[in-house]
């Protein structure tokens, strides 16, 4: 049955493409038409991606407390050394990221430092917008690359859940013409009424509408809503509970990672997520060892350690990443904070992830090899890891990645090796 | 079952179907309208479809949507007559929102006390943060709160001239061009340059010539910052000795209040040295390829990365004068290259100033690219997510007559035979902007005064102004058509019907008047909210909703809300 549709996706698609009727939308219709409710393999990759806006400090996140600059250079927010959870003799964790230590150990967390843009914007709404559509300098690019990817991968594109992003409108990142579900309240999802009786009706007599009189684009999205109710009706998201000792914390952060990993359990066939958390943008008081910043890293540290641990053995399949626009400045500021810099750092956890390392070319703080003078220089582009991400883990075809970052040239010799081949 | 669907969608991939196909596809979907199937090759006038089937089509492409009785008014007037008076917007008296307008207060702020009220803002958030030493801060100030109510009020101001205006084919041009010459509200200066671009400079032109148009968007305030021109200068250009030792704008970064500038000579030196490095360094292209690309000649438009540096260099020197402080255009010789260029073709000869950016921008509005690229966007805004290359010939005609009249332009557009050809009737999707504010027409509900209705267009995925990207939102149905934005319209639908939608008011009858009965309840919806498009799925499915409710409200209710989430109601 799958074999057959794909089959045809792929030759009858391409030539109705030719006849200006959109494969995509066939193959939605086609999806529409065949079995409701089939359980998806559960070995399919996942890759769970996490913004950090505001541009993180990923010289505090990721703590060089081996290099002597990084404190000469900070007297008042530098982490002390003393304070540091040690990586490798020279990085060390911010403490407020104990948790992710274990998971360092266990070799499935790796950390790409020096990581960034090729663009030298320092605006936030910008470089977000560069790192989201994947076209750093290119402002006029419609979608993001995980819609590209979502768009060349076909082949798991037979369920509404696919790639679901966590909040009240679809990101930049996931916009585009392969399907994609902005959840903002899972246990809000779907047609609101004042009682379960109510909903469950009118979702029928919706459903009813729909079924008889919508046509084209209208009649499939209909369908994947409300194949999407009703899969989440059974996963019953009111019921949930987090495996034994996943402690999230409280606050939306929390809550998008406990359901993207309920989701993720739920076998409803999710292969990309994305959520995003903001007040990284630490011009004043930014705080060392406590303060305001790690106070952010405390809830996002936590978050991590409680989303792998409610996954458990799912982790094997499923690649976290953090990213973030910029990073900022290597000097503090008059305001014991820092300024918008260049570089920064991005964790990437999971079970195919070859952790346990520091990943990328780490330049230095000298002022020679600053960029600009004063921030940390780029030494990997994110799109080297980011296409490593989807070729390694997610199995993108080598030939699909230009068309996913277009005006680059992915080249396997450059990823910075976060997964085991 | 499976191989009927895709028997029929192969037959619908081919340009032009033939009837037996027509037939098919017909069966597949009620054909809604009381019309027979006609040729392709027809109606080159609305004559092929009744006058009321015409004035729908016509409130639908051209309006918000018709309001209770609206069809059978138009249908009346002659729908060639009531689009002929639309397209003189002036000429029509719109006092109820003249009157309407006064409550937004948004409309007595000039950017400069939109500017002064934004950098009080952000220096009583610094100062907090810094007496707050760090920690956490959520307190809202009343200034915080007076700069977001305006923001609030700034975007539902455009819904509720959307929803109230009798200008409506107006009110659908200026939408158009704010996408088209987007500007993304947020970022920094933008968010008190915006509203001031909005009444000044877009909604004055949006029927007038496309040049003056063109060149009112590349001096505003708000597009030189939101494409960063204002800062583009020539390589090697020092601004004069009064400009050097400013720091960079607020909303950039943030100099310390407490000792700025310093006292201690070194360090000011040292503040200059940064301050000059700060300044901008060279050309920005950022606006020259948007204005080719999106604004003008159009991603095909054959220019070169030559020509958009080419158009970069011209453009030096145009700039803002105190950008934080809501400033006016300003062009700064001393920023400008002044050296020869070539841009498609033509050369730009060395030696002038801001004339040769009118000229370039008056050579871009004439070009032919420029208007198949516009009216090809037209086209797609009006007759089909797909335009038909005669709707596109005829526009780009009319503006060569008429020297780029936007309103010849449209006028040809809308009275050619594509837009009144069947196949693209009620074939488009409504974007959740026009989704709501048909909605909030068709059961004549009045938006109050909050900004919650705007916001309800932002859940649904169209935050007025807020569009990141310069492309503007998009007119395909593939960008709002996905199952998350549909079930948003059916709950906002259900709630707008039972009253419940925040940021309107409904009147308790919505024109149902007396009627009891499931079915005539249904034939009621049908002719007041669909103006009769209701199909017969959507008859059987409703009538048999209401069959067992005993209260005749809650049935008005449950059917006004069906019809406005089903799937006649999201087309136009």
């Amino acid at each position: 049955m799958a074999i057959s549709r794909r089959v045809f996706v792929k030759a009858g698609g391409l030539a109705l493409f030719s006849l200006g009727l959109d494969p995509l939308f066939l193959a939605r219709a086609a999806y529409a038409a065949t079995n409701r409710l089939a359980v998806y393999p559960s070995s399919r990759p996942i890759l769970v991606c996490l913004f950090q806006r505001g541009a993180v400090d990923g010289l505090n996140m990721i703590v060089p407390h081996g290099d002597p600059s990084y404190y000469s250079e900070r007297p008042r927010i530098a982490v002390p050394a003393s304070d540091v959870v040690d990586l490798d003799g020279h990085f060390g964790l911010h403490p407020r990221l104990a948790a992710l230590k274990p998971l360092w150990d266990a070799k499935s967390l790796a950390i790409v430092h020096a990581i960034g843009s090729p663009n030298s914007t320092r605006s936030h709404f910008d470089a977000q917008d560069y790192m989201e559509s994947g076209t750093p300098g290119v402002k006029a690019t419609p979608d993001g690359w995980l819609n590209r990817y979502c768009q060349h991968d076909r082949e798991h594109q037979d369920t509404p859940f696919r790639a679901v992003a966590f909040g009240p409108q679809l990101p930049r990142i996931l916009a585009g013409t392969a399907p994609a579900l902005a959840i903002d309240d899972l246990q809000a999802f779907g047609l609101r009424a004042p009682q379960p009786a109510a909903r469950d009706r009118l979702t029928r007599a919706f459903e009813e509408l729909y079924a008889g009189s919508a046509t084209g684009l209208l009649s499939s999205s209909s369908q994947e809503a409300f194949e999407a109710v009703q899969t989440l009706r059974r996963v019953d998201p009111t019921q949930y509970q987090p495996a034994e000792g996943a402690d999230y914390p409280r606050g939306k952060l929390g809550k998008a990672m406990l359901e993207i990993a309920q989701l993720i359990k739920a076998d409803v066939g999710v292969q990309v997520a994305f959520a995003d958390v903001t007040g990284w943008d630490t011009h004043v008081n930014q705080g060392a060892g406590e303060g305001q910043l790690a106070a952010r890293l405390a809830e996002l540290g936590q978050a991590l350690a409680a989303f792998t641990h409610d996954l458990g053995e799912r982790m094997r399949d499923v690649v976290v990443l953090t990213m973030s626009e910029f990073g900022r400045t290597i000097r503090e500021n008059g305001n014991s904070g820092t300024d918008h810099g260049h570089a920064t750092a991005m964790l990437v956890l999971g079970g195919p992830v070859r952790g346990g390392r520091i990943l990328g070319r780490w330049p230095g703080l000298d002022p020679a090899d600053r960029f600009e003078g004063r921030d940390l220089a780029v030494t990997t582009d994110f799109r080297d890891l980011f296409a490593e991400l989807l070729a390694r883990h997610m199995g993108a075809p080598p030939g699909g990645l230009d068309a996913i970052f277009p005006g680059f040239t992915p080249d396997p010799t450059r990823f910075p090796g976060a997964i085991s081949v | 079952m499976k191989y009927r669907i895709l028997g029929c969608l192969l037959l619908l991939g081919i340009g032009s179907p033939p009837m037996t196909a027509r037939r098919v596809v017909g069966a597949q979907h009620a054909a809604p309208l009381n019309m027979t199937v006609t040729s392709l090759r027809d109606t080159s006038s609305p004559s092929a479809l009744s006058p009321r089937d015409s004035a729908l089509h016509a409130l639908n492409r051209l309006a918000y949507g018709p309001r209770p009785g609206e069809v059978d008014r138009v249908a009346a007037e002659g729908v060639m007559h009531w689009i002929d008076r639309q397209l003189t917007p002036g000429k029509i008296d719109d006092g109820a929102l003249a009157r309407r307008e006064r409550d937004f207060r948004i409309l007595d702020y000039d950017r400069g006390d939109l500017a002064g009220m934004y950098a009080e803002v952000q220096r009583e958030r610094r100062e907090r943060k810094l007496a707050a030493n760090g920690a956490a801060d959520t307190t809202v100030t009343p200034r915080d709160q007076t700069a977001r109510r305006l923001a609030g009020q700034f975007q539902e101001l455009a819904v509720v001239r959307a929803a109230l205006s009798e200008r409506q084919l107006y009110e659908v041009m200026v939408d158009f061009w704010t996408n088209h010459f987007n500007v993304y509200f947020g970022k920094g200066a933008d968010r008190f340059l915006t509203p001031d671009y909005i009444e000044r400079t877009i909604r004055p032109n949006a029927m007038g010539h496309f040049e003056e148009l063109l060149i009112a968007t590349a001096e505003s305030p708000a597009m030189l910052f939101y494409l960063d021109n204002w800062e583009s200068v020539a390589p090697g250009s020092v601004p004069p000795a009064a400009m050097r030792v400013r720091a960079r704008p607020l909303f950039g970064r943030r100099p310390n209040p407490f000792s700025f500038p310093p006292r201690d000579p070194e360090q000011q030196d040292s503040m200059r040295q940064r301050a000059l490095q700060r300044a901008p360094q060279g050309i920005n292209e950022n606006y020259a390829r948007e204005l080719l690309e999106l604004h003008t000649v159009g991603v095909d438009g054959g220019y070169t990365q030559q020509d958009v540096i080419a158009v970069a260099r011209i453009l030096t020197g145009w700039s803002i004068k105190r950008p934080q402080q809501g400033g006016d255009f300003e062009f700064h010789d001393w920023a400008h290259d002044g050296g020869e260029k070539q841009v498609l073709g033509l050369r730009f000869p060395e030696g002038h100033g801001r004339d040769e950016g009118l000229r370039l921008l008056k050579m871009l509005a004439s070009l032919p690219a420029t208007m198949h690229h516009v009216s090809w966007k037209l086209c797609q805004r009006f007759v089909s997510d797909d335009p038909p290359d005669g709707c596109v010939d005829d526009a780009v005609a009319a503006w060569k007559r008429s020297n780029g009249d936007i309103r010849e332009v449209v006028r040809a557009i809308v009275t050619g035979p594509d837009f009144w050809a069947p196949r693209n009737i009620r074939a488009k999707v409504k974007t959740p902007l026009e989704f709501v504010v048909s909605a909030v027409r068709a059961v004549a509900a009045d938006p109050d005064t909050t900004p919650r209705l705007a916001q309800v267009v932002a859940r649904l995925g169209e935050p007025l102004f807020q569009h990141v990207a310069p492309d503007g939102y998009p007119e395909m149905e593939a960008a709002w058509v996905n199952s998350g934005a549909l079930l948003d319209r059916m709950n906002a639908a259900v709630a707008l019907a039972a009253g419940k939608l925040p940021g309107v008011i409904v009147t308790a009858d919505s024109g149902l008047g007396a009627a009891a009965s499931p079915d005539d309840i249904v034939a009621v919806v049908d002719r007041e909210i669909l103006d009769g498009t209701m199909s017969e799925n959507t008859k059987r499915v409703i009538t048999r909703q209401l069959a067992d409710i005993t209260d005749p409200g809650q049935a008005r209710v449950l059917a006004i809300g069906l019809a406005l989430g089903g799937p006649e109601f999201q087309r136009q």
